[in-house]
């Protein structure tokens, strides 16, 4: 008599524990994708932030370009008026595509290429890409693994117990890697 | 294209957590065994004094090393704080694989050297470091030094850096317990040696003892270095899992294997990116770097 009440509050202490590893684990990796959507936005906006600096110390060499200039300024303010990551991430880009003509121009300008502030800002602004290529796989990692465990057994029927719904995969766009044609 | 089958880092990372807990549990077992023996071969309560100092020695170590294993690595080899102007690129690329992670930025440091190398350390990932050789810095190109930091990122991932310094600490403690014993024996013999109770057995089991002693800490530095190479392994698997290309990884370590060995203080060895001296593959904290450019190639 006895053994089966140990047997069977056994049982339901170790199915209590799993529901709650299993409840924290959906919880973790909810705040993994949110957070890594909230990384690819941050590093958005500091590229952003960093083209006027650029521009400025761009703009007493490059007096023949304001084509591309204008280019640059229209894409980040296309930039800053777009909502939701994906929006965001694609009007990105676009400013991204802007900033390599920009710099494939600067190639010309010898004096240019030896300034100080302007080099400084062309690694930050190569480094952003990458943070944003690293934030954005990180995110495609947290998605496939939740949908792993809300698909899988048993972690599907505690799913649905929470509610924990399948997460709609927002399809980021990849930062193309090609320098883009220049057109004069 | 290569005849050996590719490897899966996530089954390899899977892989190598199951054998590090086997290799763990034979520490454990092996510490156990011996104070087994002991137990059973000193009788008397003096001896259960110096065991018990013993124990509290043994913990104020463990404590110690745990919490300040990060501070001892880094002063020992006098290593200096990267600031984030002089060393911008170092920070961007650790941001830019912390992103990729979902790992805390850790604490960066530079250590004067012209050897290509780097360790990580720290207790969990919150109290992390990365350090790394002003010869690192100079000799490998970007790509190459994201391959390297983003190995050290994965032993903080992979809570490496915990286990290498529980199981240093775990050794360590293992030879000071077999210190004491073989010590105790050693009075013992002249303070209560006309004991004639026990006989054969005790005669026994105190030969299996000092052999166990003796023994104990040789086969539990071996499995520690088994781990450390292992361990190598698994950071090199997360690291292409981070950057998801090996290329950077393997073209820094080419650079290394055509570089000389380094010296550091045998303590601190395992902790680096490529072992900095030269021994048999037993007896190396990491495997040779010909096997790991191989391994890497076909991921």
């Amino acid at each position: 008599m006895n053994w089966i009440t140990w047997a069977i509050t056994g049982g339901i202490a170790l199915i209590v524990v799993v529901i709650f590893a299993y409840y924290n684990k959906f919880v973790r990796l909810s705040t993994q994708i949110d957070n890594s959507l909230a990384q690819i936005d941050v590093q958005l906006r500091k590229r952003s932030d960093l083209v006027p600096n650029l521009l400025a110390s761009v703009k007493g060499y490059m007096k023949h370009e304001s084509k591309i200039i204008t280019e640059v300024t229209n894409a980040r303010k296309a930039m800053l008026s777009s909502e939701g990551v994906v929006n965001k991430m694609k009007a990105g880009n676009k400013l991204e595509g802007a900033l390599k003509s920009l710099f494939a121009v600067a190639e010309n300008y010898p004096n240019l290429k030896a300034n100080e502030n302007f080099l400084q800002l062309q690694q930050e602004l190569s480094s952003i890409e990458d943070k944003i290529a690293y934030a954005r796989q990180y995110y495609n990692d947290g998605i496939m693994s939740y949908s792993v465990s809300v698909k899988t057994i048993p972690g599907k029927w505690f799913a649905s117990m929470f509610g924990f719904k399948e997460k709609e995969y927002l399809k980021i766009p990849e930062a193309s890697r090609a320098v883009p044609k220049l057109d004069f | 294209m290569d005849k050996s089958p590719r490897i899966s880092f996530y089954e390899d990372i899977r892989k190598n957590k199951i054998q590090s807990f086997f290799l763990i549990t034979i520490v454990f077992a092996v510490l156990l065994a011996l104070a087994y023996t002991i137990g059973f071969v000193v009788g008397g309560d003096f001896f259960w004094m110096i065991l018990i100092i013993g124990t509290i020695i043994s913990l104020i170590y463990v404590v110690g090393g745990y919490y300040k294993s990060a501070e001892l690595a880094i002063m020992s080899v006098n290593a200096k704080l990267a600031d984030q102007t002089t060393y911008r690129q170092f920070h961007n690329i650790i941001e830019g694989l912390c992103l990729a992670s979902g790992l805390p930025k850790p604490k960066l440091y530079i250590m004067q050297n012209a050897q290509i190398n780097a360790f990580a350390s720290g207790r969990d990932p919150k109290h992390a470091v990365i350090c790394v050789t002003t010869g690192a810095l100079e000799k490998l190109n970007k790509q190459e030094l994201e391959g390297v930091l983003a190995h050290e990122l994965s032993h903080i991932a992979n809570y490496d850096i915990r286990f290498m310094t529980l199981t240093a600490v775990l050794v360590g403690m293992i030879s000071i317990i077999s210190q004491i014993f073989l010590r105790s024996l050693f009075w013992g013999s002249f303070g209560g040696g006309n004991d004639e109770r026990g006989g054969q057995l005790r005669i026994i089991l105190m030969v299996v003892g000092i052999v166990l002693a003796i023994l104990a800490p040789i086969i539990v530095s071996l499995v520690q270095l088994a781990i450390s190479r292992k361990r190598e392994y698994a950071a090199d698997s997360s690291a292409v899992k981070f950057m998801r290309t090996p290329t950077g990884l393997i073209g820094a370590l080419k650079k290394i294997e055509s570089n000389q060995a380094m010296k550091v203080s045998g303590a601190i060895a395992p902790l680096f990116l490529a072992k900095p001296g030269k021994e048999h593959e037993w007896f190396m904290t990491h495997p040779p770097l010909a096997k790991r450019i191989e391994k890497l190639q076909r991921m």
